[in-house]
């Protein structure tokens, strides 16, 4: 969390990268139309060789808001909303999968197009009940954590953002180690789905996390490191027997964070390490009735600092949402969601509109083809504790403010 | 209650079959575990050889939403969060139960509905338990 004495200016890249982001998009489309608007299975190695089958996407937006700058300089229009994948999977052997994602984005100061190994994993499968996958792998949380570079998987521009925030995907989608997944029969009670994992997270410094460190040192203060911190955790689903329904609970926790910061004095620069131990828990539900869909999702972090004396942050938030499908080319929705900052992280705060955040959002989207979509949403929202961009926010008032946001998305 | 019936028993309606590749070694299925293969939870057959969804592209097909508890949008958007998240890999399209039937009978591990009347070749029809 930042104070108002940690205000610091930085300069502003937002409109060169919007456009660089347009171009990145145009290359994008444009060779998927070379190609084909469609998935392509190429057969590298003979006819008798397993398929490679590859698929990606690309997703450019815009956001225009009131009031404040958020996910980047929205208040004049930002095209600083940019989404790139490219996937590749093949089936060397039986029971046996290999699959590997990269992704680029950019969300406001966030992401900055860095190539990021999304995953890169082997995976066995020993029967439904039990499969173990390694490598870089995508962390599972809640209904949304792994695919939120995926627009196509959701009717709205923006997951609801007090439970996935778009800027921190570095830190959350992926770790780099294994887990154990499977699906275990309950009979007449449905089925429960299951995955364990443990590993390293290798944070960017060009990521949300670092981004946020950085908006809340001081001007005299430059962020050198992120460490790798282990992690461990897991996500349960409850498949009920009524058709549709799911209810979800995850955990994760990460024991040890530390990011090192250095001051410049008149005597040379002093650095700083601090450290801290996080907890998760997100909590799910989701139902699919004919054309609707409901999902309500809850999440807790709790971020302990090591150093003496201790001190506790927690993070709350959580939405309910509901879309309604009219054809197999518009589907609306709409979302509420609350986002809170408690303990020690609120007593640092000055202005009371940076300890919450309520976001009300109304969303149509547009299945151009089964390749090509575009989504308008509204927004109104009322806090600022998730703008994170104290230069391009200097005031804080308690009110109200709006945002439109605009995305489209190809994908093969 | 009539939702809660078709989640636990989502057979294919009587004028549907369910074709598989010949190489396929099982003979028959249950209904629950034609509902794992369509929503995900089983990717392999027994023998091994990886399960390879087909499916008519752009229509409205009664059986995929009576045998998934999804309607064709649904159901492509399902598969696409599996595709990119590393979880699973996209159901092949056809444009008619013909080219399913070729679909099927020239991809290893493939299973498809079909409509009952569709001269059938190259494939092995699953009896569903």
């Amino acid at each position: 969390m930042f104070t108002p004495s940690h205000l610091k200016m930085r300069k502003t890249r937002h409109r060169n990268k919007g456009l660089f982001g347009s171009a990145l998009l145009l290359a994008a489309i444009a060779a998927i139309s070379i190609g084909q608007s469609r998935a392509a299975d190429w057969q590298l190695f003979g006819p008798n060789a397993p398929d490679i089958e590859f698929h990606g996407f690309a997703s450019q937006g815009f956001l225009d808001s009131t009031g404040y700058n958020y996910l980047g300089a929205s208040k004049n229009g930002s095209l600083a909303y940019t989404e790139l994948g490219l996937n590749a999977s093949f089936n060397p052997f039986p029971r046996t999968r290999i699959a590997l994602q990269g992704i680029a984005y950019d969300v406001g100061d966030a992401g900055k197009y860095d190539p990021i190994l999304d995953y890169a994993m082997a995976e066995y499968t020993f029967n439904d009940y039990i499969g173990i996958r390694g490598g870089r792998i995508q962390r599972p949380q809640g209904i949304y954590n792994d695919i939120q570079d995926l627009d196509l998987g959701r009717t709205f521009v923006l997951l609801p953002q007090a439970v996935y925030d778009a800027r921190w995907r570095d830190f959350y989608e992926s770790l780099d180690g294994a887990d154990l997944f499977g699906t275990i029969p309950l009979g007449a009670c449905g089925s429960l789905t299951y995955e364990i994992y443990g590993g390293v997270i290798r944070p960017s410094m060009d990521g949300g996390v670092a981004l946020e460190i950085r908006n809340e040192l001081p001007p005299s203060a430059h962020l050198d490191e992120l460490n790798t911190p282990k992690v461990i955790g897991g996500q349960f689903w409850w498949n009920a027997p009524l058709d549709g329904l799911r209810l979800g609970a995850a955990g994760v926790y990460i024991p040890s964070f530390t990011f090192t910061n250095s001051f410049e004095t008149p005597f040379g620069p002093i650095r700083s390490v601090t450290k801290s131990s996080v907890v998760g828990q997100q909590y799910s539900a989701e139902y699919l009735w004919k054309a609707w869909t409901f999902q309500s999702e809850g999440c807790f972090l709790a971020n302990t600092s090591r150093l003496a004396p201790s001190t506790n942050e927690y993070d709350l938030g959580w939405y309910a949402s509901a879309a309604y499908r009219f054809n197999k080319w518009l589907e609306t929705g709409a979302y509420y969601d609350e986002y809170y900052i408690q303990g020690a992280g609120k007593a640092t705060l000055t202005s009371h509109s940076d300890t919450f955040q309520k976001d009300a959002a109304v969303a149509v989207r547009f299945d151009v083809t089964n390749r090509w979509i575009f989504k308008v949403e509204g927004h109104y929202i009322h806090g600022t504790a998730l703008l994170e961009d104290n230069a391009l926010n200097p005031e804080r008032r308690d009110n109200g403010w709006w945002m439109i946001a605009l995305k489209s998305t190809i994908s093969f | 209650m009539l939702s809660l019936v078709r989640g636990l028993h989502a057979n294919p309606p009587a004028n549907v079959r369910v074709i598989v590749n010949e190489g396929v070694r099982d003979g028959s299925i249950t209904a629950t575990e034609l509902k794992n293969i369509y929503t995900g939870r089983t990717n392999y057959w027994d023998g091994g050889e990886h399960v390879v969804i087909a499916v008519l592209s752009d229509s409205t097909d009664e059986a995929l939403d009576e045998v998934s508890g999804m309607d064709a949008s649904e159901f492509r958007t399902f598969w696409q969060r599996l595709v990119f998240s590393g979880r699973g890999e996209e159901p092949r399209t056809a444009t008619d139960a013909g080219s399913l039937v070729e679909l099927v009978a020239s991809t290893r591990g493939a299973i498809a509905l079909v409509p009952a009347d569709v001269p059938l070749k190259g494939v092995k029809v699953l009896h569903v338990k």
